[in-house]
């Protein structure tokens, strides 16, 4: 819905139909018999966050409920951003073009860390306080979840309450416990409080912490009755939990245009630089029936003509060639083409290729991470050259002509040498290609070698390493410039400046509150994107407030610091972090979860691939 | 094969999507609804539809059209109707389907409605300043293209136009010439206006018709 006054800036800002809603398949209901009205933001454009599956599960979930109507938000791209402000309209909803500060509950999905500041500026276009504690009534609660939610510290003071875990069941019972709460006249304490109590839930404000001389944490000390260690919620029955038949399906081009399904969460490699292998532990999938039901249900609700399945490693899934098969058998009347992104180097097998031969061959990507095999040991990235090699091999064979590879710079115990491998791998590919006897003839091969900098993040074995300087990660970039010698290799790297920030932020504690208060005061926005970002600007905020960005990027932290997300629980034992993380020194790998158990803690939730029967087991 | 010609309308929020993105949602649709609509051949077969003039971002439009092929007899138009429109947001919506009886190349006119207002002044005063406007004897503008700027003559394009006064707007009925030789968008006019009263004014842009060079309704 757009109303009269929306109606006369739309046509004077970029891409409109960002700002309209009016979707297929959008959900729009009378306010007047609903009990609750939840605004789900999401703290970037339009086209990013509708491409986000949390979302489209969650607003679904959400709108099942007679009693809710979810509505949408994205935040306005800087030239819409300044016609609402010039023109005193504050941010709205996408179904009912009601103002935000209208809902009951605000609720942020947190991707990454450097859409803080869109969630604040968000706030402030609605008119919202940003600060919690100065929200007082019971409307305009303020949530959040996502995975940024592992270290809720750097925004503490701007969020009510934070969703730890996966939200499916506990985002619900807090809602439902809203509506009682409002019938019984309760307060916002009142009903924060009752909040705490539920599994999943950390209400930030009913916490203290103290630091020491050096400013390290010196302690975190509950109040009002709330637990001292907050534990993750997670879904043990993937295939009875909650799944959307439909989607909203967008008017305008967005990143991801099409279907996605999911097939299981978590993964059981244990890759060392990744959050996401550690908080969403226990691998637990659906079943090939559940996959396959949704999958249809979803195509034909929708209209999308591909369907990607998605999940952090696709081949890992345990029945992946009888999956394909079974979606094969419809697929292909349905004119519908199957995608399977997030493919290990060892899992592109020839069987696979076969099934997935409907998918556009626009490119294949693949995530080495690291040159050389030793750095891939300290990774966990358990991953060989010649594995690489012989995939690229099939691929090529097949028709492909064009591979990306990502890389990490500025890994733990990282040498020059490492980083050169990251060229020599690179090479390597080229070669196999003109040895590849079935490549497409006439064509010539182009491998892109795409290099991000490392960040560590909570709840990984490397949550205590030091990020490389600025400088440090320019060198490594440059070096490998200079090393490439042909032009069928190109080079992307990601800029060094957003990834020092984004490791502030990751690992920062509850002082950058005021950074982030000065920052929306200042206007900050977008800092994911080049056409807003500026680290100077940045450094100017951390200096004016007294604040070394370095000591949160830069430091190294012993194992017995307390660390600003410590009493928080995703399921793994800090002592298994500590002791992968000096594996990783050892240059030694650890088992993925199907070959061995590791005993990483999460098995405690009684589910998933903990209870599997392992094949090779002696 | 038989061909066919759909009619719908293009409104509410979907005014604000480009030609490419009705496109797409147009096929999305025709790929939903399971209409034995002729496909493409290829790696990435999809339906097969033409647009006989793309409308603009940001207009309406209430006579629009699509030509595509249907491979079978068995389906009734009101039946193709009901089988899109359920696919469709409410936008777009289909109101007939017809066998076109002229071929695309004939566009010569499109009748618009174009309502006019002004924060700064009335609608008298912007009924007065648009009848002076346009008997103005060159209506003079420079349109961008990708070879650069040109001047062209708007007054050229004009048919006819009536004025209509309302209360908090005027509406614009105009002709202009269209189709793929001598377009010319509405939008010039409006930013044409905007120049001669040196304000911004708001314009609310809707395709009425489309016509042959003999100003015969298009079929
Ligand atoms: S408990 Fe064992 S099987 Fe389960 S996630 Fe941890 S390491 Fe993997």
């Amino acid at each position: 819905m757009v109303s009269k006054e929306v109606e006369k800036l739309l046509l004077k800002v970029q891409k409109p139909g960002r700002y309209v809603g009016g979707e297929l398949n959008e959900v729009i209901k009378d306010k007047n018999s609903v009990d609750v009205r939840f605004a789900f933001c999401f703290p970037d454009t339009y086209e990013v966050g509708m491409s986000h599956l949390g979302m489209k599960i969650l607003y679904s979930q959400f709108n099942n409920e007679d009693y809710i109507w979810c509505e949408r938000v994205f935040a306005p791209w800087i030239d819409m951003e300044k016609e609402m402000i010039e023109n005193n309209i504050p941010l709205y909803a996408l179904e009912s073009g009601d103002p935000v500060s209208e809902f009951d509950f605000i609720g942020f999905t947190l991707q990454y860390e450097l859409s803080y500041t869109n969630m604040l500026n968000m706030l402030k276009l609605s008119g919202v306080p940003i600060k919690s504690c100065d929200r007082h009534d019971l409307k305009q609660i303020v949530v959040a979840g996502g995975p940024c939610a592992c270290n809720p510290e750097p925004i503490a003071e701007f969020v009510d309450l934070f969703f730890i875990g996966e939200g499916e069941e506990v985002d619900l019972e807090v809602i439902d416990l809203f509506r009682k709460c409002r019938k019984e006249g309760k307060s916002k304490t009142e009903f924060l409080q009752l909040c705490s109590q539920i599994e999943g839930v950390y209400v930030p404000s009913f916490y203290e912490v103290s630091y020491n001389e050096d400013d390290t944490i010196k302690s975190f000390t509950p109040k009002n009755n709330a637990p001292s260690v907050v534990h993750k919620r997670l879904i043990k029955d993937m295939n009875s939990s909650f799944y959307p038949d439909n989607f909203v399906v967008p008017l305008i081009e967005i990143v991801h245009d099409r279907a996605v399904q999911e097939i299981f969460r978590g993964c059981i490699r244990g890759c060392r630089f990744c959050q996401a292998g550690f908080i969403y532990r226990p691998v637990r999938e659906k079943s090939p029936e559940t996959i396959n039901a949704q999958c249809k249900a979803l195509c034909e609700n929708t209209g999308y003509d591909e369907v990607s399945l998605s999940s952090l490693s696709s081949s890992d899934y345990s029945q992946i060639v009888l999956l394909l098969e079974k979606l094969n058998e419809w697929s292909k009347d349905e004119k519908v083409s199957i995608s399977l992104p997030s493919l290990r180097v060892d899992g592109f097998t020839d069987e696979i290729m076969d099934k997935i031969k409907t998918v556009r061959k626009s490119g294949l990507t693949f995530a080495p991470e690291a040159g050389s095999q030793r750095m891939r040991d300290v990774i966990n990235k358990n991953v060989l050259e010649k594995e690489l090699l012989a995939t690229c091999e099939t691929a090529f064979n097949g028709g492909w002509t064009t591979v990306k590879l990502y890389f990490m710079i500025g890994l733990p115990t990282e040498t020059m040498e490492d980083v050169e491998a990251i060229v020599k791998l690179g090479q390597a590919v080229v070669d196999t290609y003109y040895k590849c006897p079935n490549r497409t003839k006439g064509r010539s091969v182009k491998v892109t070698v795409s290099a991000s900098s490392f960040v560590p993040k909570p709840f990984t074995p490397f949550q205590w390493e030091p990020q490389d300087t600025i400088e440090q990660l320019h060198e490594k970039q440059s070096h490998i410039k200079e090393c490439i010698t042909t032009k069928k290799i190109q080079f992307n790297y990601h800029d060094a400046d957003t990834s020092f920030l984004e490791a502030v932020f990751a690992r920062g504690d509850r002082k950058l509150c005021k950074v982030m208060e000065l920052a929306c005061e200042r206007g900050f926005h977008f800092d994911g994107w080049n056409d807003c970002f500026s680290l100077e600007k940045w450094l100017e905020l951390f200096d004016e407030c007294g604040i070394d960005p370095a000591f949160y990027a830069n430091r190294r932290r012993s194992f017995d610091e307390i660390l600003p997300w410590d009493h928080i629980d995703y399921g793994v034992n800090k002592s298994y972090l500590i002791n992968e993380c000096k594996r990783a020194y050892e240059n030694t790998t650890t088992p993925h979860c199907r070959l061995k158990c590791n005993n990483c803690g999460a098995a405690k939730y009684g589910e998933g691939v903990c209870f599997e029967k392992r094949k090779n087991m002696v | 094969m038989k061909n066919a010609r759909i009619w719908f309308k293009k409104d509410l929020e979907c005014r604000y999507i480009s030609h490419l993105d009705l496109n797409r949602c147009m096929l999305r649709a025709l790929h939903k609804s399971k209409l034995p609509v002729w496909h493409t051949e290829g790696f990435n077969p999809h339906p097969f539809a033409t647009f006989p003039l793309p409308l603009s971002l940001g207009f309406r439009g209430i006579n629009e059209c699509m030509d595509v092929k249907l491979e079978a007899d068995n389906y009734s138009f009101e039946e193709i109707i009901s089988k899109l429109n359920a696919c469709l947001p409410k936008g777009i919506q289909v109101f007939d389907v017809t066998e076109p009886s002229m071929k695309a190349g004939k566009i010569a006119f499109a009748k618009f409605s174009i309502k006019l207002s002004c924060d700064k002044i009335n609608s008298s005063t912007i009924a007065e300043k648009l009848s002076e406007f346009l008997s103005l004897e060159k209506i003079e503008f420079e349109k961008k293209s990708k070879k650069g700027i040109k001047t062209v003559d708007i007054n050229q394009g004009i048919k006819t136009f009536q004025i209509e006064e309302k209360f908090d707007f005027v509406t614009l009925n105009v002709v202009l010439s269209a189709g793929s030789s001598d377009n010319v968008n509405p939008n010039l006019i409006v930013s044409a206006f905007e120049n001669y009263l040196q304000l911004p004014v708001y314009a609310d842009i809707t395709r009425i018709d489309l016509y042959n060079s003999d100003m015969e309704l298009f079929r």
